[in-house]
């Protein structure tokens, strides 16, 4: 045997240190979020799949707690939405899926598996739209939670209750350029997750989970081109936290390739912790890339075809989304900053949708019932928009009988619909001095009336009437009617 | 009355509903038989006694199965008695519920007086590699039951049981109940759940009946078999339902695969097959000859990696935080398994041995197809040999994948078959008949089955203990 073998002189690779302040440096980010579906059972068994304060192992079967014989049945809604969210980011969708199991060890692991799709998940090939950057989303798959592990004491207790909460992992490719972009993809998600309502999304609760990928292209003025080796970033816990841990991991990397000059491989991938309270990731495990889950389909789920026709099914259930919205919101000449605050919330862009359904009601139902009485045709002229605002303005104090009134009126006349009330009396007044005076008025002139409402409570109809009449109409019926109740008591 | 234990199912309803004997009469001649005998056989792991005969004092003999001693394989869960897969790292594992069949069984008014012993996970042909000891042959105590259900087929050899339920993933409930001389029938995989029977290799495990004759049989599966909610791959039928009786086979076209007889086969095995030839000829059906079925041989190929693998996974969940024992306390069997599995599915192998596999599973679905194309049904001999000598699994780490070799195509295909005894070798240990069908066509393994039976007396031998 020669020895010498191993004492030949080991050569040491040589140090790049840079400070080259020309260097572009791009950085690269890919996002995995995962979903909790807000299903009522978990993905392969009847559990009940609500686990939030929750007390400890009550939601749990032999299934989910992977006893021994126990056998997985797909929950056939959590699938649907799995295909509803893919289609809600314009994936396509595989006619045949299947399910395969990830086999790693981990305490709060039931099975010694996870129930995942590797080959042939629900959806794949979608896109998100950021600000006119479309950033591509590899797949949409189908997956379970796992349980909890808790520490107490120097020990570690099992709860199962989220073991098999069905998760949908949302992989985007590795378009996204910065954190800010980064925050916008994760906020758009979450927005269009909760338009089409398959879960909370909530990052604080946990329902909604992510872990960037980051690592930086650097480009120095000699043209050389290197990227630094890839960092998986875990228990990232808020939008705020996400922000930072990609800023500091990007800086990170271009100090760290300056010091030592190490570029990316297929085996220096690390994954990192991040800790919020001192702001910085942290390294938790390396060669990352060596990882061997042992994937194969999952013997126990036959696999899972959706035919085109059950794929527009489930597209129907689509309802209209942000992006759908903004432009629709744009063509009605809105400004772009009120079209993204509008569309942002799916019940704040209802809220605005039904305001212009009461317009549009107005215009059609005043305006149209008097020309089609008329039988005439609608003069675009006479339509004064300013009228319309000003009505707007001071809906809480007209009837809606009113309403109808001094829209036509602006429309016959052109005069202006709140001088016109105010002649008219037609302002409901809800101002209790000038209410309560007339009540007063009323109660002093009708002694009979007040003997009948003491003895019989529904007799204040009478006196209410007697009230719109002393205040020819102008009063409040409602808060009218409350002042006599509380001056009669 | 003597030796109500030696009564077959029919005969033991006969007698119940004629209150002739009672079922604690039935059960208690059960388990004096046990107790006699299984000191020495070991075909159970657990014996229930006590339970089972309060059982059958309250049991409603009207119900299917009422009042009927069975015996049950210990890889179904049983709620309340203890479940091991004859592994001792569930040496005291009580299971928190019962199987789907375990269910129906109880609902039918079974009594189930044990848990019958098998090969460590099911892993075997020889139930030698249990961690309870070996179970023997009845028939001679010097041989091997077969396996993994080797215990199952030896209680209802030794008439320890009326009947027994045993579980096959390629070849554990035919192997056995041809080595011991009893009716083993092994449903389409998905005719009966799969819930609660200790997965060895999921995507062909069937549970299935081993009894003394073909009817006894057939009725246990009408009763096992039915889609269950609880399993996704069981079939969406309702349960299976025995076919009118055949007057006899005419009309019938039954394959005889040439390749079924490999080199290694035993002269006395060749010769019954072509007797059963002769008497199925009798019966009106026209036998062919198939001489391009593909051969067995890479079944066993096949076999080994996919069942490795899935065994590899689905052992994983015993690590030794539930359950009571860590993982000291697999067996050297599970231990290699585990290995050969891990290894077949990892990164830069999967392609080369998991896929290949898998491509090869395929072929031979295929090669069955084509074949069903010019007959009705397949017919061969169980296993190349008589039952082998106690000792002939050690050391032969593919004991049971040899063995087992002529039923592994048609369990990797899914489809049903049957072993029913169909002679005697020189030393008068009983050999096996096997007939496969078409997925879901039970029916005609049924049909032919069991006019072979009534048409011979090897069903009436019976050991002498
Ligand atoms: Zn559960």
């Amino acid at each position: 045997m020669n020895q010498n073998i191993f004492l030949v002189h080991h050569v040491k690779p040589v140090k790049i240190v840079r400070h080259d302040k020309t260097m572009k440096t791009t950085p690269i980010i890919g996002l995995e979020v995962h979903v909790e579906l807000k299903t009522k059972s978990k993905m392969f068994c009847g559990c009940s799949a609500d686990h939030f304060h929750v007390e400890a192992n009550t939601h749990t079967c032999p299934v989910c707690l992977g006893l021994p014989g126990a056998l997985p049945v797909p929950n056939k809604t959590a699938c649907e939405w799995c295909v509803k969210l893919g289609l809600a980011l314009g994936c396509s969708i595989n006619e045949e899926s299947f399910f395969e199991r990830k086999n790693y060890f981990y305490p709060d692991l039931a099975k010694g598996y996870q129930i995942t799709q590797l080959q042939k998940p629900f959806a794949v090939n979608g896109k998100l739209d950021i600000d006119g950057h479309e950033i591509r989303i590899n797949r949409a798959h189908m997956e379970e939670d796992t349980g909890k592990s808790v520490h107490v004491d120097g020990s570690t207790l099992l709860d199962f209750n989220r073991s098999g909460v069905p998760l949908v992992e949302i992989v985007s490719e590795p378009d996204l350029i910065s954190a800010l972009e980064a925050k916008k993809y994760l906020n758009k998600l979450q927005q269009i997750i909760r338009y089409i309502e398959v879960s909370d999304a909530d990052i604080e609760k946990g329902s909604m989970r992510c872990e960037p990928t980051v690592n930086v292209k650097i480009e120095t003025d000699s043209g050389e081109v290197v990227y630094t080796p890839l960092a998986e970033i875990k228990n990232v816990a808020s939008l705020t936290g996400v922000m930072n841990a990609i800023d500091f991991e990007i800086k990170r990397q271009i100090d760290q390739y300056q010091s030592d000059g190490v570029a990316k491989n297929s085996t220096n991938k690390t994954t990192r912790g991040w800790d919020a309270d001192k702001n910085q990731t942290f390294l938790q495990r390396e060669k990352e890339g060596s990882a061997d889950y042992r994937y194969f389909p999952e013997p126990d789920i036959p696999p899972i075809t959706f035919t085109k026709v059950q794929v527009e099914e489930i597209r129907k259930t689509l309802p209209e989304l942000p992006d759908q919205k903004i432009t629709k919101y744009k063509s009605l000449s809105l400004s772009d900053y009120d079209a993204n605050l509008l569309a942002q919330d799916s019940v704040f862009s209802s809220a605005f949708e039904k305001a212009l359904n009461n317009s549009a009601n107005l215009l059609n139902g005043a305006i149209r019932t008097a020309l089609n009485e008329n039988q005439s045709e609608i003069d675009l002229n006479k339509i004064n928009a300013t009228h319309f605002q000003d009505i707007f303005s001071k809906k809480s104090e007209l009837s809606s009988t009113a309403i109808k009134q001094l829209t036509l009126e602006s429309y016959n006349s052109g005069t202006n619909p709140l001088t016109f009330a105010k002649d008219n009396n037609l302002f409901q007044v809800s101002d209790t001095g000038a209410l309560e005076q007339f009540a007063k008025e009323v109660i002093e002139a009708n002694p009979k009336a007040i003997e009948d409402y003491r003895k019989n409570p529904l007799a204040i109809g009478f006196l209410v009437g007697q009230l719109m009449k002393v205040s020819k109409g102008s009063a409040n019926p409602q808060t009218g009617k409350e002042i006599l109740e509380k001056l009669l008591k | 009355m003597t030796d109500l234990n030696k009564l077959t199912l029919k005969e033991a309803r006969e007698g119940l509903l004629s209150k002739k004997f009672t079922a604690v009469e039935l059960t208690q001649s059960c388990l004096d038989r046990i107790k006699s005998l299984d000191k020495k056989l070991n075909s159970f792991v657990t014996v229930t006694g006590e339970d089972a005969l309060k059982q059958a004092q309250s049991v409603d003999i009207n119900l299917p199965l009422g009042g009927i001693p069975i015996a049950v394989k210990d890889n179904y869960l049983t709620k309340d008695i203890r479940t091991t897969a004859s592994s001792r790292v569930l040496d005291n594992y009580l299971a928190q519920y019962d199987a789907t069949t375990i269910k129906k069984l109880k609902n039918a008014g079974a009594i189930i007086i044990g848990k019958t012993n098998l090969d460590a996970w099911a892993h075997g042909s020889s139930t030698e590699t249990s961690d309870y000891g070996p179970t023997l042959n009845p028939w001679n105590m010097e041989h091997l039951p077969g396996g993994s259900s080797g215990g199952s087929a030896a209680a209802v050899a030794a008439d320890e049981t009326i009947i027994s339920v045993g579980s096959e993933t390629a070849g554990s409930i035919r192997q056995p109940a041809s080595w011991c001389g009893v009716v083993g029938f092994k449903p389409t995989y998905g005719r009966v759940s799969r819930y609660g029977v200790i997965a060895m290799k999921s995507s062909t495990d069937s549970p299935g009946p081993i009894c003394k004759t073909v009817d006894d049989a057939a009725n246990l599966l009408e009763i096992m078999s039915g889609s269950d909610p609880f399993d996704a791959t069981s079939i969406d039928e309702p349960p299976w339902k025995k076919p009118e009786l055949r007057q006899n086979l005419k009309g019938l076209k039954i394959g005889l695969p040439l390749s079924y007889f490999p080199p290694q086969t035993q002269p006395e095995v060749k010769e019954a097959i072509l007797g059963a030839v002769e008497t199925l000829k009798k019966l009106g059906a026209e036998i062919i000859e198939l001489s391009d079925v593909l051969d067995p041989k890479y079944s066993i190929a096949v076999y080994t990696i996919l069942q490795r693998s899935e065994v590899s996974s689905n052992l994983a969940r015993f690590d030794g935080i539930r359950y009571g024992h860590d993982r000291s306390f697999f067996g050297t069997e599970a231990k290699r398994r585990i290995m050969l599995g891990t290894y077949s599915l990892s990164a830069g192998y999967y392609d080369a041995y998991y896929l290949k596999a898998q491509k090869v599973r395929t072929l031979i679905c295929q090669d069955f197809d084509n074949q069903f194309k010019k007959v009705d049904a397949i017919i061969g001999p169980v296993s190349p040999t008589t039952a082998l000598k106690i000792g002939a699994s050690e050391g032969q780490s593919m004991f049971g994948e040899i063995q087992d070799m002529l039923v592994e195509p048609s369990s990797i295909a899914g489809l049903p078959g049957i072993s029913i005894p169909c002679a005697f070798d020189k030393i008068g240990l009983p050999i096996g008949l096997q007939i496969m069908a078409p997925q879901k066509r039970e029916d005609l393994v049924y049909q032919i089955a069991k006019l072979f039976e009534d048409n011979t007396d090897y069903h009436l031998e019976r050991p002498k203990l």
